[in-house]
């Protein structure tokens, strides 16, 4: 209990440090946040413009998709502000860049996924929240319930992160793939549900967790019921810890770097 | 002195291409994700022409748009992010003392790329279009959709090229790529054709170089294309000079500050 506590407040200082100095460079922190609220409200234009045309697809409206978008850019933005790391974790692994993190106190994969703040993130959420409330959808009774999807979301999202980027553990240098792999997560998770079926919309609750990450956290802001709310939350839970299992048994299998340097 | 000219960039070329092969990782996760990307946009276009699209009257002939759109951005390498490191970290200046261009010579490399990733690509393109379609667009179009194609990607390249040189002020260009993506999406009509798109976006795409490099060549897959092969030809020629000036002022621009700098 009292180390759990212990490694919750070092992952706090850690991200109010790296926030910090994310902070620092004022010009380029801002620049980033903005282009990438930009970034993510041009994407939205495809959307916007079809769905003038095709008002409901498939029992999608605009709303609906606004509010997936919304849903899936917070908890990407959140990952990788508060857990930026992870996106650096295979070549942490691959280059031996682990060595300085096993003589600390405090848990490896916590120390390595608070390592790098992407200050974009913040850029993330904002636009995510402009899209939760542009949608007219989520109520301020609502607010919770949008609160623990979204955080729920951004859980399944690190764990696969964690997970993919693990593999360097076994196949050495990832890095490549396991991005495109998490990349992918991420393009499933943007489109609406009903659009994939069979096979493919098991893989997307099991391999590749799309439905965890947008799919599940929408139907529960459009119709919250307790089994969806129950499922998202086991899953989460799930995830996370099938990724710290992946991680713990990869680092058994670590190789030094030899290593002398100092992480900052 | 014209055969060693061009044999000094081929050989950049060469040596590009050769990397470009040996590390693949890159183009495979490229195809998974063209693959990936042809599959949701085939169920979106047959949920859509049953929501009533206008346009997806032939949701067939949108998914090989697609396609095309797809390969042509696909195809283009990153070279600004090798640029802007090269600048970051200073080989720059070891790199403009060889007796050839500096932009020629990453240009040129550029290139070689390209003709690693296109042919690869454009493989993945026709498998997964036909896979999901079950239907080849005339082979007239496709003939005319590959060299304008070639041509536009080659025109990216040499954007990516411009941008990447913004490095010398900027230090990090990756916002004015993302910019620059993002124009290309939209204005380019990279996922819908820019005939869905309102007025006002047509209005500006048109006075841009977006639409000739994507929905200029992937329209000809349509049943309408938006321009003839001798007006894409024209504006891909005009666009290519612009481009080209354009690296050629800034690269002056940057080599003047290194010089008064001390370098």
């Amino acid at each position: 209990m009292t180390r759990r506590s212990n490694s919750l407040a070092f992952a706090r200082a850690l991200v109010t440090t790296n926030l910090k100095a994310t902070v620092a460079l004022r010009g380029a922190f801002v620049m980033q946040v903005a282009f990438m609220a930009l970034n993510n409200l041009t994407f939205f234009v495809f959307w916007w413009a079809l769905m003038r045309h095709a008002i409901v697809i498939r029992g999608w409206r605009l709303g609906d998709v606004e509010v997936l978008f919304g849903i899936v850019a917070v908890a990407f933005g959140l990952t990788v502000t508060v857990a930026g790391g992870v996106r650096f974790l295979g070549r942490f692994i691959d280059e031996g860049d682990l060595d300085t993190l096993l003589t600390q106190p405090q848990s490896v994969l916590v120390h390595a996924l608070g390592l790098r703040s992407q200050p974009s993130g913040i850029g993330d959420v904002l636009s995510g929240l402009m899209f939760i409330a542009w949608s007219g959808q989520v109520s301020w009774s609502m607010l919770p319930v949008v609160a623990a999807a979204i955080a729920a979301s951004a859980l399944v999202l690190l764990a696969t992160g964690i997970v993919f980027f693990s593999l360097a553990f076994w196949l050495g240098r990832v890095e490549t793939v396991a991005r495109q792999l998490w990349e992918l997560l991420i393009t499933f998770a943007l489109y609406p549900e009903p659009l994939f079926g069979g096979m493919l919309r098991l893989a997307l609750f099991t391999v590749l967790p799309a439905g965890f990450v947008g799919y599940l956290p929408v139907r529960i802001v459009r119709a919250p019921s307790l089994i969806n709310v129950a499922l998202l939350a086991t899953g989460a839970a799930a995830y996370l810890g099938f990724a710290v299992l992946v991680f713990d048994r990869g680092l058994r299998r670590y190789a030094s770097g030899s290593r002398f340097s100092t992480f900052g | 002195m014209t055969a060693a000219f061009v044999a000094k960039y081929a050989a950049c070329s060469r040596i590009a291409a050769a990397q470009a092969r040996r590390e693949r990782g890159e183009v495979y996760g490229r195809v998974a994700f063209f693959a990936v990307i042809l599959g949701v946009f085939s169920s979106l276009w047959r949920a859509a022409a049953d929501a009533g699209l206008p346009v997806a009257a032939d949701p067939k002939a949108l998914v090989w748009y697609l396609a095309a759109t797809e390969w042509i951005l696909l195809s283009v390498p990153p070279i600004h992010v090798d640029i802007q490191e090269a600048i970051r970290r200073g080989d720059v200046v070891y790199q403009l003392g060889r007796p050839m261009s500096y932009v020629i010579a990453e240009l040129a490399a550029g290139l070689g790329l390209l003709a690693v990733r296109a042919p690869l690509l454009g493989a993945t393109a026709f498998l997964c279009a036909f896979a999901f379609t079950g239907w080849i667009p005339p082979s007239s179009a496709l003939a005319t959709v590959v060299p304008f194609g070639l041509v536009a990607a080659a025109l990216i390249t040499a954007l990516h090229l411009w941008i990447g040189l913004l490095a010398f002020w900027l230090q990090d260009v990756s916002p004015v790529y993302w910019v620059c993506q993002k124009l290309m999406f939209v204005l380019g009509g990279l996922m819908l054709p820019l005939d869905l798109y309102p007025d006002f976006i047509q209005r500006v795409a048109a006075v841009t170089p977006f639409p000739s490099v994507l929905a200029g060549p992937a329209s000809f897959v349509l049943p309408a294309p938006i321009v003839t092969p001798g007006e894409l030809a024209r504006n891909l020629a005009i666009w290519c000079g612009v481009t080209a000036f354009a690296v050629w002022w800034v690269f002056r621009r940057a080599a003047t500050a290194l010089t008064i700098n001390g370098g």
